[in-house]
């Protein structure tokens, strides 16, 4: 991949204040995203997955801050933006955000149109009736029947699944170039996910949209991602195409989550488990931070931290199992041969 | 909507009737010498016959049927004391003009500051030093922490040295209205201005803001058609409690500035023990409330789409 | 000095090994296992949330709530040594002394046939702050002084007598008012109707009808209070006995009793603070107005009240201001302090204001 990134974080690392204490929540963290991607963002709930998205369009919480590397969208420095005039620029226009709950995310008290329209307004320099068309038409881009009346109606006249079309409509009427999607399908009934994810993926052929996924399902990941990232204790542990993540995983962490997917379970026998807990990122961490829970850790993964070794030209990790000194540890039989299996993650 | 109204004004009318009831009966405990004029004059059997005539001397229930006719045809009973003879309907409404015409006044001088104020202190909760917000903080506490029976003296002892104002209500003198239209109002202006800067930056910290950020909303724009709009609803809840406390803070001011209103009248009803006087006072000051309460719940109504559907958000 | 800092006594046992070894750790041994510890992982420990830790830093933190608590602990302590100081008055005596005669008009020393002031043995009306007296006498020569303590004495009694009544049947109603499914028509209503009656029309009736005093001014005032008590008790149990989470929490064995230490002791604990906190400053606030419409206790028990209105029916003459100066000072710091406190302690409670 010679092409420049669109977007871009180099050894970022963000930390907040809380009660008083300091918590690092991203780790140095190094990701680049090209145009027209779709790239997911996998880890537990903790990883530091959704802090690591809001600093792409200034949303951190006010009693976080980033303190070391370098975070560049295009060819502008986003940890140089301060006024919120600046990341107006950035924000809706540049960049957008579907949001977790749909219940939440929109203001109860304004119609749907409105809102929508409120975008429209501000990132497509539409007025009045062609505003209203444009929203409508917005609508019935993220397949609302009947827009002209939905239009005019309040958001709790709305399920949960039509609320984050909804939200995605808003989305996409601020015509961004980048779509971030913070767990897009985690608050909606199953049946309604494959729809949602299936809305998602057609409006970014549509639109050439670039898109981040982030989220703790494998199955939503296989629907949707050409990459993975895994993320583990705010920073990114393994990288690489959906394939060479599934087939070829090389770091410890992305064998625990995978093993821990239900398709794999074994009828008659427990579910596979990761043991233990994150780790309190209160405490600073030395080396690899998955090694308190890796029975195969080596000592250097409580003395260094790893670099990212490079399987293949897509295809990364940060593991000290990588280094030719390395002993050969093969990855857990239960995932070795899940390409010959033919397994699919994908959910229908 | 209309349903909704319509099944509102029920309940109210339903609460009248039970707190009527209730205060009614409360009231037949009262100390009997404030029936008579001259009660310490009279003899036992004299009294007796008196409460008879007042029809003081029935039974409870027949009491209640009794009072609820007059309460329709319009005869509340007369004063004993306060002007002898006086139906009490007729003394009390000479006085409601000027009740009315202060307490609007000082509901509507309290909006006029208290939501500004409310305002100012929200934003300026997100900017570095906060200072707007400490300081209407030190006066929403001096304001609510301190009897309004304290300030409403000082500010009449203080205010009335300006030139023009006086210690006392003149109504031909419109600068004597304004100390006490100012000290009724002071208290709902902190009352506003506490709980729409609570509000607001409660639906500061929702979603749909965040949302809104997130597609490029300047934050002013938030502030005014977002957070804004979305805290006035949950005050509305609070027109009711500010009638009370405007009725409530009448009975001292007007008495204070000697007013010849309602609150005034109460209170001389109560240092003069006239009974019937005080009743009727009573009653209507509750009804006053519950009526308060119910053009409370309407606002909420017009303002939020989803009361109507008969979800109402949540407890207080 | 140590290549690491874990927290964790756990880890530091491993950490310890692995130091020890570090240094003469060659290549080979750094890529070789590490001894594998399973629990090692469970140690995430978090940040160790507790909520009453959180809740008093919280509160320590606000300095501001920090000084009017003091103020507060200083004055409970002072109502209660004051009567035991030596050389104190007592607040009921009146006082006589050799006094100049003034004349009823004037207002000027009455002076006899030889131009001399005219002394006679008479009440210590009036006199001014100074060393004998140190907040004066009032129009019929008691020491304004002791009565001050006096006062506040009965007036935080009468408060914090509402605020104990008004805590325990709102807990009690609330919490059957909660459980008990079958009164949750009964006390809802109930609620409804007397929410819509002002507390001051409440008292002013209660105290037209009974005698004047003390105890009818408690009452008065306890009568419907309860009710928004109980009402918050009672969501709160709801919310116990329905929300998911404690629902999960049931599933998974947490015997009832733990759920309620855990999530309405806080609460309850909470509340009564708070309510308590605000009730004083309302009391007294009820006081003064009862007192001003003639309802108020007998002259015999000074409290706030009668203090504030004694002074005020002299306020318009300025020699004689301090009466009503040094009662509004003390009702207004108290109340004040006791307005912040209790506040600063419901935002404390409040685990949304334990970030940061």
């Amino acid at each position: 991949m010679e092409e420049k990134p669109i977007l871009s974080a180099k050894d970022l690392e963000l930390k907040f204040t809380l009660r008083g204490k300091v918590m690092t929540a991203l780790r140095g963290i190094s990701l680049d995203v090209y145009k027209g991607e779709s790239l997911a963002i996998v880890g537990e709930s903790g990883s530091g997955k959704s802090v690591f998205t809001k600093t792409f369009m200034g949303l951190t919480d006010a009693n976080g801050a980033i303190t070391g590397g370098e975070l560049w969208y295009k060819d502008t420095d986003l940890t140089a933006l301060k006024t919120e005039a600046q990341w107006r620029k950035i924000r809706g226009k540049e960049i957008a955000m579907v949001m977790q709950d749909p219940m939440t995310s929109l203001n109860p008290l304004k119609t749907v149109g409105w809102q929508i329209q409120e975008a429209v307004e501000l990132h497509q320099g539409l007025k009045g009736a062609a505003a209203h068309a444009a929203a409508v038409e917005a609508l019935k881009d993220v397949g609302i029947d009947d827009a002209e009346r939905r239009y005019h109606q309040y958001p709790h006249e709305f399920s949960g699944g039509m609320r984050q079309r909804v939200v995605i409509a808003i989305a996409i009427a601020c015509k961004p170039q980048v779509l971030i999607c913070d767990e897009p399908t985690t608050a909606l009934d199953v049946t309604i996910q494959a729809q949602i994810l299936g809305l998602i993926k057609d409006l970014q052929k549509k639109y050439k949209l670039t898109t981040i996924y982030i989220t703790h399902d494998l199955g939503v990941v296989a629907n949707v991602a050409d990459r993975i990232a895994v993320m583990y204790a705010g920073d990114i542990v393994e990288i690489g195409k959906c394939e060479e993540v599934f087939y070829d995983p090389k770091h410890p962490y992305t064998w625990a989550l995978l093993s821990s997917l239900p398709q794999l379970g074994v009828k008659g026998e427990p579910l596979y488990a990761i043991e233990g807990t994150p780790p309190n990122l209160f405490v600073e961490v030395h080396g690899d931070a998955f090694a308190p829970r890796n029975p195969k850790a080596l000592n250097i993964d409580f003395v260094e931290r790893p670099p990212f070794f490079e399987v293949s030209p897509t295809h990364k990790a940060r593991t000290w199992l990588l280094d030719p000194r390395a002993p050969k540890v093969e990855a857990p039989e239960r995932i070795r041969h899940l390409k010959e299996q033919g397994v699919s993650l994908r959910v229908q | 909507m209309a349903k909704y109204i319509g099944k509102r004004l029920l309940r109210s009318l339903l609460t009248l009737l039970i707190i009527i009831t209730i205060v009614f009966s409360l009231l037949r405990l009262m100390p009997i010498e404030g029936y008579f004029e001259n009660f310490e004059k009279l003899s036992t059997a004299q009294i007796n016959v008196g409460l008879r005539q007042l029809g003081l001397k029935d039974p409870l229930p027949v009491q209640m049927i009794n009072f609820w006719k007059g309460v329709f045809k319009g005869d509340w009973g007369v004063s004993h004391k306060y002007r002898v003879g006086a139906p009490v309907l007729d003394i009390i409404a000479e006085k409601v003009p000027v009740s009315m015409k202060m307490g609007l006044a000082a509901l509507g001088i309290a909006l006029l500051l208290g939501l500004p104020l409310g305002i100012l202190m929200a934003r300026s909760t997100r900017t570095r030093f906060k200072i707007g917000d400490k300081l209407g903080t030190v006066f929403v506490v001096i304001i609510e922490g301190i009897p309004a029976a304290i300030y409403h003296l000082l500010i009449q002892f203080y205010g009335s040295k300006l030139p023009g104002f006086d210690m006392f209500f003149h109504a031909d003198r419109p600068l004597t209205w304004i100390l006490p239209i100012f000290s009724l109002a002071l208290g709902n202006i902190a009352y506003y201005a506490m709980w729409l800067r609570r509000y607001m930056v409660d639906e500061n910290n929702k979603d749909y803001v965040r949302l809104a950020r997130a597609k490029g909303v300047s934050g002013g724009r938030i502030f005014s058609s977002h957070v804004f709009r979305n805290a006035i609803v949950p005050l509305a809840q609070f027109i009711p409690t500010s009638v009370i406390l405007t009725l409530m803070g009448s009975l001292y001011v007007e008495s204070l500035y000697s007013i010849p209103g309602m609150g005034g009248l109460l209170v001389q009803a109560i240092q003069r023990q006239d009974n019937t006087l005080v009743q009727a006072l009573v009653l209507i000051y509750a009804a006053i409330s519950i009526l308060g309460l119910l053009v409370g719940d309407i606002f909420m109504a017009l303002l939020d789409p989803r009361i109507a559907l008969g979800k109402k958000e949540g407890d207080r | 000095m140590a290549l690491f800092r874990f927290k964790d006594r756990k880890t530091e046992e491993l950490a310890a090994h692995i130091n020890d070894h570090a240094k003469k750790m060659d290549e080979k041994e750094l890529f070789s296992f590490a001894p594998y510890d399973p629990n090692a992982g469970e140690r995430g420990g978090y940040s160790g949330y507790s909520y009453w830790r959180s809740t008093l830093r919280a509160f320590r933190k606000n300095a501001v709530a920090m000084f009017f608590l003091l103020v507060i602990v200083a004055t409970l302590l002072f109502t209660f040594v004051e009567p035991l100081l030596p050389y104190e008055k007592e607040p009921n005596t009146i006082y006589y002394s050799e006094q100049v005669q003034l004349d009823l008009f004037t207002r000027q020393p009455k002076l006899d046939e030889n131009g001399n002031p005219i002394v006679k043995v008479d009440l210590s009306r009036d006199i001014k702050p100074g060393k004998e007296y140190w907040f004066g006498t009032n129009a019929i020569g008691q020491d304004l002084w002791s009565q001050i303590w006096e006062g506040t004495r009965n007036s935080l009694f009468i408060g914090f007598a509402v605020a104990c009544v008004d805590a325990l049947l709102g807990i009690l109603v609330g919490v059957l008012w909660g459980y008990v499914r079958k009164l949750d028509f009964f006390f809802t209503e109930l609620y409804n109707v007397f929410d819509n009656v002002p507390q001051t029309l409440i008292v002013v009736i209660i105290s037209y009808i009974l005698r004047p005093g003390m105890g009818t001014m408690i009452f008065a005032m306890c009568l419907t209070s309860w009710l928004a008590t109980a009402r918050f008790v009672r969501n709160q149990v709801v919310i116990i006995r329905d929300r998911d989470y404690n629902l999960a929490s049931r599933c998974l064995g947490t015997p009832p009793w733990r759920i309620m230490v855990k999530n309405l002791l806080p609460y309850l604990v909470s509340i009564i603070t708070m309510r308590m906190a605000l009730a004083i400053p309302a009391a007294i606030s009820n006081e003064v107005f009862i007192t001003y419409i003639g309802l108020g206790v007998p002259l015999e028990t000074p409290t706030l009240g009668t203090l504030v209105e004694a002074g005020r029916k002299v306020m318009s003459s300025a020699s004689l201001r301090y009466q009503l100066f040094f009662p509004v000072v003390v009702l207004a710091v108290i109340t004040i302090s006791f307005y912040v406190v209790g506040n600063a302690f419901a935002d404390a409670a409040d685990p949304k204001n334990h970030v940061n």
